[in-house]
């Protein structure tokens, strides 16, 4: 197959071809090898790779229809290729990330020295309603509010930035572990000859920092994997990952807390859990405390961990790190923490709540992207040079009634990558959400869930909005 | 093991026997279609109705004189009993609930037990009645039993011989049990409402559980009801036996050991022991057979109840912390 209808935009940085149509350096071998695949060879690997998923069952729930329903992440067959010198870059840059948002989690639920200090708001902070007043001075082992985090960048023609930090349940790793599978096993040669570093062990780093994280004294903690249960999107993930970790995985109405501890209920009786790697969000994770309507949580729960007698992990409260408003002055936590420059830019982002902010957004609305500081998952955001006149204008009302709601930032030229469509090869947008642990120590496997928006045009990648996975080849020099 | 895995376990199997006795049965039926009798038809569509504890979708079926009617009647039933999703005890619910419980404990079973299920499901997603109504019910009713069979046996190269597969085990046999006592007490309670019964109704029977062949050895191939009776609840070598899936229920029960309330799982194994020597000392001398079963059925119904109560749902505040 060849590349010669293949269309390059000067303005979008394409992640295999230079602007003159040539092959970047590290992507020559890979280049070369699909120019000599016939179309139905790649269409067939392309095919193999979606049937196994289907025969799997590697699947997420799609919420808003009628019934949720279990679909299948459709993949691109074509890997997305990042050279040592970018993943180098990356790996640092959000170890440096990570380690300053931790920092700020602990001051801010204990002296809350960067507020005193005026680098951040305190309206900011206290009208989070991520922010946990119950977690005020809680200190959990090592200081790890965070031990995983997903965090989106994507690649401009001015390089990486960072989109979002995923502090919270970030998901979509076993989706970059099935990738590679199927991937590996429909390009046998090219995946050897490319010498791809791996990515298969991440249940082990994620085992040995929750395993390090456990509560003092306890030297083969149990672990457990809370879940919301089969209807949650990221059900297969959760699966998945307590195989992985051997840990049993619980939903809340397994757990009981008895006396400040925490249990599960087993065929023998009452077992004691001593790490919680809990993938359901913080409303829902003790109705004493948070949603008194929570089915999916554990009544104590909170009570338990804030007594150290449980490691929830993530911490509760870790939202506040994340919220789209807070995101703005991450720059500036690693500047104050760590006395260091950030190595991996934020995007440019303009804060509704101040009234300049709130100006330039309805001003530029056509040019930019506005999200709702609350949601994730691509819900809720406009996406201003694709919607019409009358979306835009209704979107703005909202913005004016609730400016603190909502954060604007430049429609960005996002990187593109080859995709086999329709028996061609065709641009489309992608990012890519590596994953961070963060035990006694910083655990990075060297890949990363890579999402590409596969309707032509689209820029929104989110799994729930049409897009699809892709798997990404991190080289060895 | 954590009480839900140990219940989705239990279940799931439960589901996939129920599935897999109620195929075999529409396998015989629909091969009868080919070339028995029209009163034969319908004594096997009441037998099979009367097994699953369910109405007919017309309240009761026709004994009509006309090949056409009986042929029409029986589509309509075996849709009833096939792709029905109203029918919690169709083919496919069946198998949407066996496969829905594999998912939920995916991690408790092996990798190539749920692939060979999950495939299994996928086909009968793809499949409507008219597809298998075509060509050759039996055989879709004889793959689908063959798909459940590769189950068990991927499930018994690959499986870990922990808690999990006991209670696998178990929910498979106390179906077992359940059912074949529910099919035999229809057949004995059919047999009361016609005038002559038919050879080939207890030959059904034999076949229905593989027994055809050694029943002629043993006996003659004159069919005795009350031989072919004694067979299928007594004989311990034969797999689909009642005997024999009491007495593997007992191993199981007795290899997962005390739960929480020692009190409650030593009832449980105490029922499962007396149900046992009902079958094996009891049934050979006793006259009223009928009877004997009924009580049997109940006591395999109060084994679930206790399996229940012993392992899944006992008091917390009771229960000890380890």
């Amino acid at each position: 197959m060849d590349f010669d209808t293949y269309e390059l935009d000067p303005r979008v940085y394409d992640e295999m071809l230079l602007s003159d149509g040539t092959p970047r350096e590290h992507c020559r071998p890979l280049h070369e090898a699909l120019r000599r695949m016939s179309s139905e060879e790649l269409s067939g690997v392309q095919e193999r790779a979606t049937r196994s998923f289907s025969h799997e069952g590697i699947s997420f729930t799609v919420y808003g229809e009628a019934e949720a329903q279990e679909r299948i992440i459709p993949i691109d067959c074509l890997p997305r290729l990042l050279s040592s010198a970018d993943w180098r870059l990356i790996e640092s840059g959000l170890t440096q990330r990570l380690t300053a948002l931790n920092r700020f989690l602990d001051d801010v639920y204990n002296e809350a020295r960067i507020v005193a200090d005026g680098v951040i708001p305190t309206d900011l902070i206290r009208g989070c309603p991520q922010f946990r007043i119950d977690m005020r001075g809680f200190s959990p082992p090592h200081g790890v509010w965070v031990a995983v985090c997903g965090t989106d960048i994507v690649r401009t023609n001015d390089g990486f930035l960072v989109l979002e930090d995923n502090l919270r349940v970030p998901s979509g790793v076993s989706y970059m572990i099935a990738n590679r599978k199927v991937i590996k096993a429909g390009l046998r040669r090219i995946y050897r000859a490319a010498r791809v570093r791996e990515v298969e062990h991440y249940g082990r780093l994620l085992q040995a920092t929750l395993r390090e994280l456990a509560p003092a004294g306890r030297s083969d903690p149990c672990i457990a994997l809370l879940t919301p249960g089969v209807f949650n999107s990221a059900f297969y993930e959760h699966m998945f990952l307590a195989g992985e970790i051997g840990a049993e995985l619980v939903e809340g109405r397994d757990l009981v807390v008895n006396d400040g501890f925490v249990y599960m209920r087993t065929t023998a009786g009452l077992r004691r859990v001593d790490v919680i790697y809990r993938r359901i969000d913080d409303d829902f994770l003790d109705p004493l405390v948070f949603r008194p309507d929570s089915l999916l949580g554990v009544p104590g729960l909170l009570h338990a961990c804030r007594r150290g007698n449980v490691s929830v992990v993530n911490a509760p409260g870790t939202g506040v790190a994340d919220d789209k408003s807070v995101y703005a002055f991450v720059p500036d936590m690693i500047r104050y923490y760590l006395s260091e420059d950030p190595i991996l830019a934020n995007v440019e982002t303009h804060l509704c709540r101040r009234p300049e902010g709130l100006e330039y957004t309805l001003d530029n609305l056509e040019n930019l992207v506005v999200k709702r500081v609350g949601e994730s998952g691509g819900y809720g955001m406009l996406v201003g040079p694709h919607a019409t006149p009358a979306e835009r204008a209704a979107y703005a009302e909202q913005v004016r009634a609730n400016p603190s709601d909502f954060i604007a930032q430049p429609t960005l030229a996002l990187s593109r990558a080859p995709c086999l469509i329709e028996g061609r090869f065709e641009p489309r947008h992608v990012d890519l959400r590596p994953f961070v642990l963060r035990g006694r120590r910083t655990r990075m496997v060297p890949g990363a869930f890579c999402r590409v928006a596969l309707r032509r045009g689209s820029l929104v990648v989110n799994s729930s909005q049409g897009g699809g996975g892709k798997d990404l080849w991190v080289l060895n020099d | 093991m954590l009480v839900r895995s140990a219940q989705g376990l239990y279940w799931m199997s439960r589901y996939l026997e129920r599935a897999r006795r109620l195929c075999r049965l529409l396998q015989l039926q629909t091969e009868s279609l080919v070339d028995r009798p029209a009163r034969e038809i319908h004594f096997g569509w009441s037998r099979i109705y009367a097994s699953v504890n369910r109405h007919p979708p017309a309240g009761r079926i026709e004994l009509l004189g006309s090949d056409d009617y009986t042929l029409a009647d029986s589509y309509t039933l075996a849709g009833d009993l096939t792709f029905e999703r109203s029918n919690p005890d169709s083919v496919w619910s069946c198998f949407d609930q066996g496969r829905e419980n594999a998912r939920q404990i995916r991690q408790s079973i092996s990798t190539p037990m749920w692939t060979q299920l999950n495939l299994a499901y996928l086909r009968l997603q793809e499949l409507e009645m008219p597809d298998i109504w075509a060509i050759s019910p039996e055989s879709f009713y004889a793959d689908t039993v063959a798909q459940i069979d590769t189950f068990e046996g991927v499930a018994a190269a690959t499986m870990y011989r922990g808690e999990g597969w006991r209670f696998m085990q178990l929910g498979r046999f106390i179906e077992r049990a359940q059912l074949l006592a529910a099919v035999l007490l229809a057949q004995l309670t059919a047999e009361q409402q016609v005038e002559e019964a038919s050879d080939a109704d207890w030959t059904g029977l034999l076949r229905l559980c593989h027994a055809v062949e050694v029943y002629n050895r043993r006996y003659s191939v004159a069919v005795q009801p009350r031989q072919v009776l004694d067979l299928l609840v007594t004989d311990p070598r034969l797999p689909d036996s009642l005997g024999r899936s009491i007495d593997r229920a007992a191993e199981e029960i007795d290899a997962i050991g005390p739960g929480p309330d020692p009190d409650s799982t030593g009832a449980l194994q105490r029922l499962a022991g007396r149900i046992g020597s009902v079958i094996h000392y009891q049934w050979p001398d006793h006259e009223d057979r009928h009877a004997l079963l009924d009580q049997v059925r109940a006591h395999c119904y109060e084994l679930h109840d206790r399996v229940e109560a012993g392992y899944f749902d006992y008091a917390i505040e009771d229960a000890p912390l380890r």
